[in-house]
C-alpha cells in the first residue's frame, strides 16, 4: 500500500513539478516586469497545444533530428529515475556521479547533431557556443558532485544523499549546492550566459538549437529541458537540506514537501535574477563559469581537508 | 575461466607459425603478382591469419607457454623466444580484430588510388607490418622484441609511404622514420643499460625496483612514448596518421599505439618500477597529452587528422591510468593500483576497436568524395547511411557515451582518482586526483565538441561541393569491415562487465597484485531503459507520419546556400578563442568594396593556429641538426687530396700515440 503511494507521489511529481517550474519562473518574471503574466499552469497547456500540432520538418534533415529528441526526453526519463532529485523514490537504482554525467553529456551531443541537422547556421551557432559552454561547466557539474561523494566516500548518488551529515560537513554541502544551481543557469542557458525569451536568432544558444523543432519534436526537447531543471534544481535543493542541520529531523513528508517548495523557490529565484541582472557578453562568460568552477574546487577542498583531520 | 582445449598448445602454436609463414610467403610472392590479384592474395592472407590468430588464442586460453623460433630465426647467438600469455592474448585478440576489419577493408578502398600505390608492395609492407605486431607482442625477451619493434617500425613507415608521389606523403614518412629511428635507440639503449645490469634478456626476470635501473626505466620510458605518441613527442602522429591509407592509419592507431603502452605495463609495471619522479614525469606527460590532443583535434579542419589528434588525447589517458597505478602500488593502495591498471587496459582495447572504426569510415569517405578537409564535404548522411551511422556510433563509444565501449575505461580512471581522494594520502596527491577528476570532464567536453563538429560538417546539413554532393556508399566489403567494428564496440560495450572480469584474470595470471576490480555499472539496464523508451517515445510521438517538409528557416530569406552553412573553423572559433594563448588563434578578416558597410565586394576570413612546440622548439632544433650536419659534411668534400691529408695526418697521430705509450 505505501508503495504504491509513493509512486503515485513520484509519477505525479515528475508530471507536474517541471512545468509548474517554469510557470512559476516566468510568473516571477512578469510580476517583476508589472504584468500579470500566463498562468502558471501555462506551460503544461502550451505542451498539450504541441500534440495536436502538425509538425514541419526541413528538407535538408536526415533523420538525425528527429531522433535526437527522442533520445533527449528518453535521457531526461532515464535520469529522472536515477538521480536522487527529491527524497523519496519508489524504487531507487544505483545511480553513479559518473554515469549521471556522461548520460547528460549523452543528451547534450544529441541535441546538438540535432541542431545541425538542418544546416541551419543559426543551429550550427547555437551547437557551437553549446559545446563550449559545456565543455566550460562540464568540470563544474563534476566537481559539485564529487564534493559530497566524498563525504560519503561513495560516488552512488543514493549513497551519497542518504548517508547522515557529518560535522562540519554544511559548508561542502552548501558550495556544492550552490555550485549546481550556478551550473544549471549554465546548463539551461539562463540569464547571466543567455536570454531565453531573446528574438534574435543570432544571439541564441539553446534557443538557436531548437529552432527547427515544431510540434511533438517541441514538446519532447521542451518537455526534456523542463525535466532536466527539475533535476538540476532538486538536486542542489537537496544538497542545501543537508547543509541546513534542522532538515535532518524532517519526516518523509515534511521533505518531500519541503523540497517541492525548494525547487520552486530556486525557479522564483532564477526569475528573480533574470529581472535583475543583464545578459553577460560572450566573452565574458568563460569568466562567469570560472567563478562557478572555483566555488566547486573550494567544495572539493574543503571535503578534503575534512578527511585528513 | 578454463577451457578444455581440443588442440593441444603445441598443434596451435604449429598452426600459428605455419600460417605466419605461409602470410609472409605469400605476401612477399604477392608483389610480382598482377595488382588485382596481389590485392585479393594479400588481403584474403592477412584476413586468414588474423581469424586464426583469433580462434588460436580463444582455443588455448589460460595457459601460458613459451615457444623458440627453430634455427633460420635467431639474432647472432641469442634464439628468438615468443611467450604467450593471457595478457599477451588481450592485445592478440585485439589485433585480430583490428587486422581482419583492415584487411578486408584495403582491397576495395584502394580503387581510387589505383594509380598512385603500388599494391604489391603496400601488401608486403601490409603483412610484414602485421606479423611483426603479434611477433613483437609475444616477445619474451629484449632482443627479439628490438628485432621485431624495427621491423614494425619500418613496415609501418612503408605503409606511410606509401602513396609516395605527394610531397606531402613523403614528409610524413620521414618525420615518422625520424621518430621511429630516435624511438629504437632510446630502447636499444635502455634495453642494453638493464642487460649490463641484470645480465639476462630476458623480461621477465628484470626488476625495475632498484634504484640504479631507473636510468634505464628512463631511457625505455622514453622511447615508447614516442612511439606512443605522448606530448611533446606526438608531432609525427598527425602527420603520419593522415597520410597512410586508411587501413594503415587504422592498424596503426588502433593497434600499433597500444603495443607502447602494452610494452609499458609488461616491461615496466610488471618489473615493479617503483621511481617517483619518473611516474609523476609520466603522469604529467600524460595529462598534457591527453588535453593537448584534444584541443589540437578540436581545431583541426581534416577529418584524418582530427581523428589523429584525439588518438594522442587517447594516448594519453592509456598513459594516466598507467601512471596512476604504478602510484598507487608504489603507495600500497593495491585495489587503486588494481582499478587504475584495468582502465588503462579497457581503453587499449576499446579505443583500438572503435578509433580503427574511425579511420575505416574516414577512409570510405575519402574513397567516396574524393576528400577528407571538412570544409568541402557535407550532407553524406543521407548519401552514405551506412558509413554515417557506423561513424556516429564510432565517435559515441570515443567520446565514452554510457552503453557503448568507450565509457567503462573512463569511468574505471575516474573510480581509481576518486578512491585515492578517499584513502589516507597526501594532500598534494589528493589534490592532483581532483584536478584530473576536473580535467578529465573538461576533455571528455572537448572530445564531444571536436566529434560533434567532425560528424556533423561531414555528414549532415548540404553538400558544399560537388564532389560530395556526387558521393555514394561504398563497397559491400568496406561497409562488412565497418560494420563488424561497430558491432564489436556495441558488444564490448554491452559485455563490459565480462571483460573486466577477463581482464582481471589476464592480470592476475601476469602480475601479484589482484585486488577485486568490479565494473559497478548497471550498463545493460541503462542500455534498456534508454532503447525502451526511445522505442515507446518515438511510436507515441513520431511515428505517425504527416509532417509537412518544408526549406530550412532563414529569416524569411528563402532556401539558404550550402556554403553559408556553419564550417568547422568557425563551428570551433568559440572555444579555440578561449585557449587562443596555447593555439595562438588567429582570426583575420578584411572587407573590400566601394561601399564595404553596406555592400562589400569581397570578404576575406581566415583563421589561423601556430602550434608553437612545432615552430619554436622542432623548427629550430632540426635546423641546428642541419646546420652542424652541413659542417661536419664539409669533411667529406670530394677532394682525393684532402683524404690524402686525412689518412696521412691520422698515420702520424697513431704513430705518435705508439711512441707515447
Amino acid at each position: 500500500m505505501n508503495s504504491i503511494f509513493t509512486w503515485i507521489i513520484f509519477l505525479s511529481l515528475v508530471v507536474l513539478v517541471p512545468p509548474l517550474c517554469l510557470g512559476i519562473l516566468r510568473k516571477t518574471k512578469a510580476r517583476l516586469q508589472n504584468r500579470i503574466g500566463a498562468p502558471v499552469w501555462q506551460p503544461l497547456f502550451d505542451l498539450t497545444k504541441l500534440v495536436q500540432k502538425q509538425e514541419t520538418l526541413s528538407s535538408t534533415m536526415c533523420g538525425v533530428f528527429r531522433f535526437s529528441t527522442v533520445v533527449g526526453l528518453a535521457t531526461s526519463l532515464t535520469l529522472i529515475w536515477l538521480v536522487p532529485w527529491i527524497p523519496t523514490k519508489p524504487w531507487a537504482p544505483a545511480a553513479d556521479v559518473f554515469l549521471v554525467v556522461y548520460i547528460l553529456a549523452l543528451e547534450k551531443v544529441f541535441t546538438m547533431m540535432g541542431a545541425m541537422d538542418s544546416g541551419s547556421s543559426f543551429g550550427a551557432f547555437g551547437a557551437s557556443r553549446e559545446a563550449t559552454l559545456n565543455m566550460l561547466v562540464e568540470p563544474a557539474l563534476c566537481l559539485s558532485l564529487v564534493a559530497p561523494a566524498i563525504l560519503a566516500g561513495s560516488t552512488n548518488l543514493s549513497t551519497i544523499f542518504s548517508t547522515p551529515a557529518v560535522a562540519n560537513s554544511s559548508v561542502v554541502w552548501a558550495l556544492a549546492g550552490g555550485a549546481l544551481f550556478l551550473v544549471s543557469l549554465v546548463e539551461f542557458c539562463r540569464m547571466p550566459v543567455d536570454d531565453p525569451t531573446t528574438h534574435l536568432e543570432l544571439t541564441m544558444i539553446h534557443e538557436a538549437m531548437i529552432l527547427e523543432a515544431s510540434a511533438k519534436n517541441l514538446l519532447l526537447l521542451e518537455y526534456s529541458q523542463m525535466l532536466k531543471m527539475s533535476l538540476f534544481w532538486g538536486l542542489s535543493v537537496q544538497c542545501i537540506m543537508h547543509a541546513i542541520p534542522a532538515c535532518a529531523r524532517f519526516s518523509l513528508v515534511e521533505s518531500v514537501t519541503s523540497s517541492v517548495i525548494g525547487i520552486f523557490f530556486l525557479a522564483s529565484l532564477v526569475g528573480l535574477l533574470e529581472s535583475l541582472i543583464v545578459k553577460l557578453q560572450w566573452r565574458k562568460i568563460p569568466e562567469f563559469v570560472a567563478y562557478v568552477v572555483t566555488i566547486s574546487l573550494i567544495a572539493v577542498v574543503v571535503a578534503i581537508s575534512g578527511k585528513l583531520t | 575461466m578454463t577451457f578444455v582445449p581440443f588442440l593441444s598448445p603445441a598443434l596451435c602454436e604449429q598452426i600459428v607459425y605455419s600460417t605466419a609463414v605461409v602470410v609472409g610467403g605469400l605476401s612477399l610472392f604477392a608483389s610480382a603478382l598482377k595488382e588485382n590479384f596481389s590485392d585479393r592474395v594479400g588481403s584474403a592472407a592477412v584476413a586468414v591469419f588474423s581469424m586464426t590468430v583469433l580462434v588460436a588464442s580463444v582455443l588455448t586460453w589460460g595457459q601460458t607457454f613459451s615457444y623458440q623460433l627453430p634455427p633460420p630465426f635467431v639474432i647472432g647467438v641469442f634464439p628468438l623466444v615468443l611467450k604467450v600469455d593471457d595478457f599477451t592474448r588481450l592485445f592478440v585478440v585485439l589485433f585480430s580484430i583490428v587486422a581482419f576489419a583492415t584487411a578486408i577493408f584495403s582491397p576495395a578502398y584502394f580503387k581510387h588510388l589505383s594509380n598512385k600505390v603500388h599494391k604489391g608492395q603496400y601488401w608486403v609492407a601490409f603483412s610484414l607490418f602485421s606479423l611483426s605486431l603479434i611477433a613483437v607482442v609475444c616477445s619474451a625477451d629484449a632482443i627479439g622484441f628490438l628485432v621485431f619493434w624495427e621491423v614494425m617500425a619500418l613496415s609501418s613507415a612503408a605503409l606511410v609511404a606509401s602513396d609516395h608521389v605527394q610531397k606531402r606523403t613523403r614528409k610524413a614518412a620521414l618525420i615518422y622514420l625520424g621518430a621511429t629511428r630516435i624511438a629504437g635507440g632510446l630502447l636499444a639503449g635502455g634495453f642494453l643499460w638493464m642487460y649490463f645490469l641484470v645480465r639476462t634478456w630476458n623480461f621477465s626476470s628484470w626488476d625495475f625496483s632498484q634504484p640504479q635501473t631507473h636510468w634505464a626505466a628512463l631511457l625505455i620510458l622514453l622511447g615508447l612514448l614516442i612511439k606512443a605518441g605522448i606530448w611533446p613527442f606526438h608531432l609525427w602522429l598527425p602527420y603520419a596518421y593522415s597520410a597512410a591509407p586508411a587501413p594503415a592509419s587504422a592498424l596503426m592507431s588502433g593497434f600499433m599505439s597500444k603495443v607502447a603502452m602494452f610494452a609499458i605495463i609488461r616491461i615496466l609495471l610488471f618489473g615493479h618500477l617503483n621511481a617517483v619522479h619518473i611516474i609523476w614525469l609520466a603522469f604529467a606527460l600524460g595529462s598534457v597529452t591527453a588535453f593537448w590532443g584534444v584541443l589540437f583535434a578540436l581545431v583541426q579542419t581534416q577529418l584524418k587528422k582530427l581523428i589523429a589528434y584525439s588518438s594522442i588525447e587517447n594516448m594519453g589517458l592509456i598513459l594516466m591510468c598507467i601512471a596512476f597505478s604504478l602510484n598507487a602500488s608504489v603507495n600500497g593502495h593495491s585495489l587503486i593500483a588494481s582499478m587504475a591498471l584495468v582502465a588503462a587496459l579497457m581503453q587499449c582495447l576499446n579505443h583500438g576497436l572503435f578509433k580503427s572504426l574511425l579511420f575505416l569510415s574516414a577512409g570510405a569517405i575519402e574513397y567516396s568524395a574524393q576528400n577528407l578537409e571538412l570544409e568541402h564535404l557535407g550532407g553524406l548522411a543521407k548519401r552514405m547511411p551506412v558509413t554515417w551511422t557506423c561513424m556516429f556510433i564510432g565517435a559515441l563509444s570515443l567520446c565514452s557515451m554510457p552503453p557503448l565501449n568507450g565509457f567503462p575505461g573512463k569511468w574505471l580512471l575516474y573510480q581509481s582518482l576518486f578512491y585515492d581522494i578517499c584513502v589516507k594520502s597526501s594532500f598534494a596527491e589528493k589534490g592532483t586526483a581532483v584536478l584530473s577528476i576536473g580535467l578529465l570532464a573538461a576533455i571528455g567536453a572537448m572530445a564531444i565538441s571536436a566529434l560533434v563538429k567532425a560528424l556533423a560538417v561531414t555528414f549532415l546539413g548540404n553538400a558544399r561541393t560537388p564532389n560530395a554532393a556526387n558521393a555514394h556508399e561504398c563497397s559491400a566489403s568496406m561497409r562488412f569491415s565497418q560494420i563488424f567494428l561497430t558491432i564489436s564496440c556495441v558488444v564490448s560495450g554491452l559485455f563490459a562487465q565480462k571483460i573486466v572480469s577477463v581482464i582481471r584474470h589476464a592480470l592476475s595470471g601476469a602480475t601479484a597484485q589482484t585486488a577485486d576490480v568490479h565494473l559497478q555499472l548497471p550498463i545493460f539496464s541503462i542500455a534498456a531503459a534508454l532503447t525502451l523508451l526511445c522505442c515507446v517515445l518515438y511510436f507515441a510521438f513520431l511515428r505517425p507520419a504527416g509532417s509537412r517538409q518544408y526549406i530550412t528557416w532563414d529569416c524569411g530569406y528563402g532556401q539558404t546556400n550550402a556554403k553559408a552553412q556553419v564550417t568547422a573553423d568557425s563551428f570551433a572559433q568559440p572555444s579555440a578563442r578561449i585557449f587562443r594563448p596555447i593555439l595562438r588563434y588567429q582570426n583575420f578578416s578584411k572587407i573590400d568594396g566601394a561601399d564595404r558597410r553596406h555592400f562589400p565586394e569581397r570578404i576575406n576570413v581566415e583563421t589561423r593556429i601556430i602550434s608553437l612546440l612545432e615552430t619554436k622548439v622542432y623548427a629550430p632544433l632540426l635546423a641546428a641538426i642541419t646546420h652542424s650536419s652541413k659542417l661536419i659534411a664539409r669533411l667529406q668534400a670530394g677532394s682525393i687530396h684532402l683524404y690524402l691529408l686525412y689518412v696521412c695526418s691520422t698515420l702520424i697521430v697513431l704513430l705518435l700515440l705508439g711512441v707515447a705509450l
